[in-house]
């Protein structure tokens, strides 16, 4: 019996798990969110009417376009500062440190919490009576309390930073780490000081490595709701914040379905951007 | 000009914890010559390498590049050029931009770093391969990349680093010549490291012996194989029969030995061993050694029986039995595919010239 079987019939056995997992977990959900951003809410009741008043309104109002520019525009100074800290990080690990094992061990600590946890402690960091506040006072650098630390954009962006650093911290460690050695002999055995050897060998050839790491934080930050809620205030607040509210609170399923194919769509349309510029840099970096 | 030696290494070494990789390295080399070490792998040719480069500081001794001392000398800024065992081409940059790689760094115009590339690719052999992507080469272009690449920066000296071992014989055997051509073409100082005795006695002016981090003979090729100064040299390079001998008569320039089963021969003293005693030991390159069926034994001959052959295509290679000293032997014959072969078993006659007989000094 299992002799006659066709190659089809099983590479289709073979790829059945990987199929249901997609198909159940993936596209599934996102054929029921796209039909929801087609109907429309009628106070309790749905009307599975198809009508494109969704987009209509979600495309016109100035408060959709104004989160979803602010929700890219902090997932975007995240990711800079992210990768900006992390490249560092990753290069002494790689490079450097003797134990990198126990180094890359390290790193992931924070994991070993919830994420929603860790949030919270930015938040005893951060606020008006909290560490850094009381640290300052105490050590006579300031009489008040600074309010500015947190429910702003800053807190958001710093919550998110510290929460995906580890993401970042991989992909550039392990483009780091495969890197052939003696690349960087020959590029200082034909006159290359340290920096230059720098930007000439180690950035080029790890600049693959970057672009993972942007793609990595960049991606889901943009959809992050948890940090901006909770330490975001009204300043600091994302494009998640009005699609949850859209599924909870102002029960409008299908108005939350159509806010987050929209975002989709344009973290979509920002990552290509972001590649195709990528690709140009790395033409000139060399 | 060439009064002073252009590389000098004097009293060097590197040592990792207890290990010596390399101890009391002196060496002088000339302009212009090809100098390889040579040594089995481990015994710290690639640290020596290193060391000229500046890759690795000695743990004491100097050395010195054209008369000056390197020991403030990065290795960015050292007159030498290396040639990477690995290569180490730069994988995100074609050819002429592999080549141009060091020319960027030493503020020559655009016009003169283009035509210094050029010239380079053309000197390798190369020259219309500038746009190609570096990994798109097959392993003996690599090679030549990783050469024009530091022939372009005009070094004192050209160090490589088992520059050959990773091609295949044929592609071996050609570059050996090659690279030989362009030594002689640029004049520039090669210090090459292998561990094929080969290699190093078809390109070399000089070859440094090296043995568990210890330089042990420095002689020109032909030298080396003829008057090698100690019975592990003369082991390491070619093939070599080992004999006991009774030192008769001790002169100004010659020995008379007893050969146990073989007779007495007068030998020349070898200059570069220093003690003979009363025992010493001789070595006989095996293709020094005639050999003759029995029936044609003359006075001098030796008898002996055919154990075993090994056809090595231009050779033939014959383990025999010295019957009176019961000793073995390893004699090889040309293969004049006319000459009269021998079987296993044959009675033979061996004939040895005491010209070709190497003394090797006092039994160690
Ligand atoms: N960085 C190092 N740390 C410790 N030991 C080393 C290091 N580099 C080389 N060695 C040791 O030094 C010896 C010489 O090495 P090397 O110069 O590479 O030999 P070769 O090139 O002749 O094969 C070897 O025993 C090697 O294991
Ligand atoms: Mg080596």
């Amino acid at each position: 019996m299992f002799r006659l079987r066709s190659e089809t019939s099983r590479g289709m056995a073979l790829s059945a798990p990987a199929t249901l997992y997609v198909g159940f977990l993936v596209a599934a959900p996102l054929g029921i969110l796209v039909a929801y951003s087609f109907w429309t809410q009628n106070y309790v009741s749905i009307d599975r009417t198809p009508t494109l008043s969704n987009y209509g309104f979600a495309l016109n109002d100035p408060l959709v376009r104004h989160l979803l520019l602010k929700s890219i525009w902090i997932a975007g100074l995240c990711t800079i500062a992210t990768v900006v800290l992390a490249y560092p990080i990753a290069y002494f690990i790689a490079m450097r440190a003797r134990r990198k094992t126990l180094w890359l061990l390290l790193i992931t600590i924070p994991f070993w919490t919830s994420y929603l946890l860790r949030v919270f402690s930015w938040k005893l960091i951060l606020g008006f009576k909290g560490l850094m506040n009381s640290a300052l006072i105490s050590l006579g650098a300031i009489d008040q309390p600074l309010a500015f630390l947190l429910y702003n954009e800053f807190a958001v962006v710093l919550t998110l930073a510290h929460a995906w650093a580890p993401f970042a911290i991989l992909p550039i460690y392990v483009s780091l780490q495969k890197m052939d050695r003696s690349l960087l002999e020959a590029a200082t055995d034909l006159g290359c000081t340290g920096f230059q050897r720098f930007r000439r060998i180690t950035l080029p050839l790890t600049f693959p490595g970057v672009i993972a790491a942007c793609l990595i934080i960049f991606i889901p930050t943009v959809g992050d709701y948890v940090t901006p809620a909770l330490v975001g205030g009204s300043e600091g607040k994302m494009i998640s914040n009005l699609i949850q509210v859209q599924f909870g609170a102002a029960n409008n399923w299908p108005l939350g379905a159509t806010l987050s194919l929209i975002a989709m769509a344009s973290v979509g349309l920002v990552a290509t951007g972001f590649l195709f510029l990528a690709n140009l840099a790395r033409g000139t970096i060399r | 000009m060439t009064s002073h030696p252009i590389v000098e290494l004097r009293g060097v070494e590197k040592r990792y914890g207890n290990l010596a990789a390399v101890s009391n390295l002196n060496l002088a080399l000339s302009a212009g010559e090809f100098f390889s070490l040579l040594g089995p792998s481990g015994c710290g040719k690639t640290t020596a390498l290193r060391i000229i480069a500046g890759f690795q500081e000695p743990t004491s001794g100097q050395v010195l590049i054209d008369g000056n001392d390197m020991a403030d000398m990065p290795a960015n800024r050292r007159p030498t050029n290396m040639v990477f065992q690995s290569y180490a081409i730069f994988p995100h940059l074609d050819v002429g931009k592999n080549v141009g790689f060091g020319l960027s760094n030493s503020g020559l115009s655009k016009a003169e770093r283009d035509m210094r590339v050029a010239e380079a690719l053309e000197m390798v052999e190369l020259g219309d391969l500038e746009d190609r992507k570096s990994d798109a080469l097959s392993g003996g272009q690599r090679q030549r990349v990783a050469l024009a690449r530091a022939l372009v920066m005009r070094p004192k000296v050209l160090l490589l680093d088992e520059p050959l071992s990773a091609l295949d014989k044929n592609l071996r055997e050609t570059m050996q010549l090659e690279l030989r051509r362009l030594q002689q073409s640029v004049g520039i100082t090669f210090v090459m490291v292998t561990h094929d005795q080969y290699e190093a006695m078809t390109i070399s002016d000089r070859i440094g012996v090296m043995f568990e981090g210890r330089l042990k003979q420095v002689d020109a090729p032909a030298t080396l194989y003829a008057q090698p100064a100690s019975r592990e040299i003369a082991a390491f390079i070619g093939g070599m029969n080992f004999l006991a001998a009774d030192v008769l008569s001790s002169g100004e320039k010659g020995l008379g030995v007893n050969i146990r089963g073989f007779g007495k021969f007068h030998i020349a003293r070898n200059p570069k061993v220093s003690k003979h005693g009363e025992r010493i030991e001789v070595g006989i390159r095996p293709e020094q050694i005639g050999i003759s069926t029995a029936e044609e034994k003359s006075d001098m001959g030796i008898e002996a029986v055919v154990r075993d052959i090994a056809f090595y295509g231009e050779s033939i290679h014959y383990h025999v039995i010295a019957t009176a000293a019961d000793a073995p032997l390893s004699v090889a014959v040309p293969n004049h595919f006319h000459s009269r072969d021998f079987a296993r078993g044959d009675k033979v006659s061996l004939d040895i010239k005491s010209t070709s007989i190497i003394d090797l000094g006092t039994m160690e």
